[in-house]
């Protein structure tokens, strides 16, 4: 019992170095940047659903920390939840709601609502009062239909037809406000949110890379990864292959993980 | 005697025994057997649903019962005391999967729940479990079933049987079980296996099967993997005739 | 200045064909001052994994106990030893548990999991994963890192090829980090083989 209980924390957060960091600060040392989704994401609604859409990149201040990164996380099966802000919130904070929701999944034996996921996220963010730097855009289908909602990090939230959020939000929106029309098809429903994302990767310096696009119908969800890559890296001219013995060594271990058996006879046991 | 020895719940009596375990044993003996198999693909568990009246509406009993995707389990005893111990061991998944982003394996999930158990023969002011458990799970090692007693013991098991006709059952089982059965064939044993102590006729609504392995896979988050469900009264149908 | 500068430190792990490599430098320092050149930053997990932990030493320190702890209980109580890719999972939530009070470290971790898929995910000091495809840096060298194996990495390197490959990124990058440096290692993971190497460079 005591074995499965040490290695597990009891949930909630650790303050333990809140203090030491404090003095740190008030000594002009700051708390290190940490990564950041600097942004584009948007949601719309068409015609038999939700369309998500998210570009793929994550910064920690000016450098490009991951160019291939996934904003687009999964609720649950009937819902998906793109982030922005804090890198790290934006991924716990959908992957605790994730897990509630499954346990409501599981103890009312049907599919959890929308709004259920958006009073859960709300006010899991109000209660941490905007340090929980979540900037999130909510989608999917229910039995009330489709749903579509913005969640800023202080757990205030918009419920409209076409949503955009993070750093790139100016330059999505633009095209949304002159393209977006009610009752789009699903294709071109597709075609804008990627035209959406691209205007955030192309205008926007917080954005970048390629086009996740995810989406949510009636019992139907498809995720498309990389649905477009606008920014596809060229082939290397040359290789830049060291050849070998370029690096001095001063020492070297070996640790043989295989066994190896081959050339030994079996004994004759006979 | 016994009577000197029950001041507190869990204290030994002279002769060892802790008699509060006894009796609940005792009450898993009394309640509706439960069946578990083994095959090469899969696990099945089933039980018989038995309503006090017929007035009762038996579509909203739910003994067998998912725990997370790749695990599911059944009892035989106390139905109260099994919701706790569904609702603490579905938690318990949650909490691991929060921390390596996976689900448990079976046996981890045992663990945790059988400890759970255990607790409750060693505390204060709480009386143990009156449940026996059949959990059947599925992870990279395969399949596995285990059985869960309300000491907090537990044994993996390619066959077993709880609950009033445990005794019978297993016999049963004994004779029928073999190491290359397929989960099928696995389906068709636990219910006739349930026939042999089962009292009128049985019927989709009379029993409750769940599966895991086999056909049974789905996509939780991207990845393929076998996935725990239970049988609509359609599908048990269709085995029963 | 960051406190994740305050010792200084680079580290850097690259995939090969069927193959990982993660290096470090060895120096600690207190700001400007080199205190010692024999201070390990990267720690073995399992036969196959390894977990990198730039930044503040101190933290270095307790985080390569604690999460040793951690792997040896994993060990213990699921009877089989820790992919990879669950190490990542666990090192991050460790992280996040002090979301408002974190551990100075930024952590790489690079192996091979059992069907020897070569794995390497970095993180930030919450626990941000990093899923990369070819590599990942850490470390007060971050920048110069960045670049310098942006243009030297290339897929399908060889064992052989991928040691120069890091080797020559870490190397280089380190030269024009003032707090990194004096003295590196290697480890090269290959589905046979561990294979550590102590690098000649420059004591500047």
């Amino acid at each position: 019992m005591a074995t499965t209980r040490l290695e597990q924390p009891k949930g909630g957060f650790n303050f333990d170095n809140y203090q030491r960091n404090v003095f740190l600060e008030n000594k002009g040392i700051p708390v290190p940047k940490m990564t950041k989704t600097g942004t584009t994401i948007v949601g719309l609604i068409y015609k038999d659903g939700i369309c998500l859409g998210a570009d793929t990149r994550a910064t920690a201040g000016p450098i490009v920390a991951d160019k291939n990164c996934e904003k687009i996380h999964y609720l649950a099966p009937n819902m998906y939840c793109c982030g922005a802000g804090t890198a790290a919130d934006t991924e716990f904070t959908t992957a605790l709601i994730s897990s509630q929701l499954e346990l409501h999944r599981l103890t009312t034996g049907r599919e959890a609502r929308v709004a259920t996921a958006l009073m859960m996220l709300k006010q899991m963010l109000f209660r941490y009062q905007g340090h929980i730097g979540a900037a999130l855009v909510l989608g999917g289908y229910d039995v009330t239909g489709p749903h579509l909602y913005t969640i800023h990090p202080h757990g205030s939230t918009d419920k409209l037809p076409y949503v955009t959020m993070g750093s790139g939000s100016l330059a999505a929106m633009a095209v949304f406000e002159s393209k977006w029309r009610k009752d789009m098809e699903r294709q071109e429903a597709i075609e804008l949110v990627r035209e959406a994302i691209e205007s955030g990767i192309f205008n926007d310096l917080g954005s970048g890379s390629n086009v996740d696009v995810t989406v949510i119908e009636k019992d139907k969800v498809d995720v498309y990864r990389n649905y477009a890559k606008p920014n596809e890296r060229g082939v290397k001219e040359q290789s830049y292959k060291f050849k070998r013995g370029t690096t001095a060594i001063l020492k070297e271990s070996i640790k043989d993980l295989v066994i190896i058996t081959e050339g030994i006879e079996e004994m004759d046991i006979s | 005697m016994t009577d000197r020895y029950s001041f507190s719940l869990t204290t030994f009596s002279p002769s060892g025994k802790l008699v509060q375990i006894e009796y609940a044993l005792n009450a898993v003996a009394q309640g509706v057997t439960s069946i578990g198999i083994k095959a090469t693909n899969g696990i099945v568990i089933a039980t018989e649903k038995k309503s006090a009246s017929p007035l009762i509406d038996d579509s909203s009993l739910e003994k067998v019962a998912n725990v997370c995707p790749n695990i599911g389990m059944v009892y035989s005893g106390m139905g109260p005391d099994f919701r706790v111990l569904l609702s603490k061991a579905r938690k318990a998944a949650q909490k691991y999967k929060r921390i390596y982003n996976e689900y448990p394996p079976t046996g981890i999930l045992v663990k945790e729940v059988a400890s759970v158990m255990q607790e409750f023969t060693q505390s204060g002011g709480v009386r143990p479990f009156g449940v026996s458990l059949l959990i059947a799970g599925y992870d990279e090692t395969g399949p596995a079933l285990y059985q869960v007693d309300p000491s907090g013991s537990y044994w993996a098991w390619k066959a077993s049987a709880i609950g009033k006709n445990m005794i019978n059952a297993k016999t049963f089982l004994e004779k029928r079980y073999n190491d290359d059965i397929e989960l099928e064939d696995a389906v068709h044993t636990s219910i006739l296996t349930l026939k042999e102590g089962f009292e009128g006729q049985m019927t989709e609504n009379s029993i409750e099967i769940g599966i895991i392995g086999g056909t049974t896979t789905g996509f939780t988050e991207g990845k393929e993997r076998p996935l725990f469900r239970k049988l609509s009264p359609l599908e048990v149908r269709d085995y029963l005739t | 200045m960051s406190i994740l500068e305050y010792n200084g430190g680079a580290i850097v792990a690259m995939v090969g064909k069927n193959c990982v490599a993660i290096g470090s430098d060895k120096r600690f320092g207190v700001q400007l001052m080199t205190v010692s050149t024999e201070f390990p930053k990267i720690f073995p997990a399992t036969d196959k994994t390894f977990i990198g932990l730039p930044g503040l030493a101190t933290d270095i320190r307790t985080l390569s106990e604690r999460f040793r702890f951690k792997i040896n209980m994993y060990k213990l109580s699921e009877e089989r030893e820790i992919e990879p890719r669950t190490l990542a999972h666990l090192v991050s939530s460790t992280l996040y548990e002090r979301r408002f009070g974190p551990y100075f470290v930024e952590p790489i971790i690079a192996g091979l999991d059992k069907d020897n898929q070569p794995f390497i995910c970095g993180m930030d000091l919450i626990g941000c994963i990093n899923f990369a495809k070819d590599f990942v840096v850490a470390g007060t060298t971050t920048d110069s890192l960045f670049g310098v194996c942006e243009s030297l990495w290339e897929p399908d390197l060889e064992p052989e090829d991928l040691f120069e490959t890091v080797s020559q990124s870490l190397l280089n990058a380190v030269d024009r980090d003032s707090l990194a440096g004096w003295g590196a290692v290697i480890h090269v993971v290959t589905p046979e083989r561990v294979i550590t190497r102590t690098l000649k460079t420059r004591m500047d």
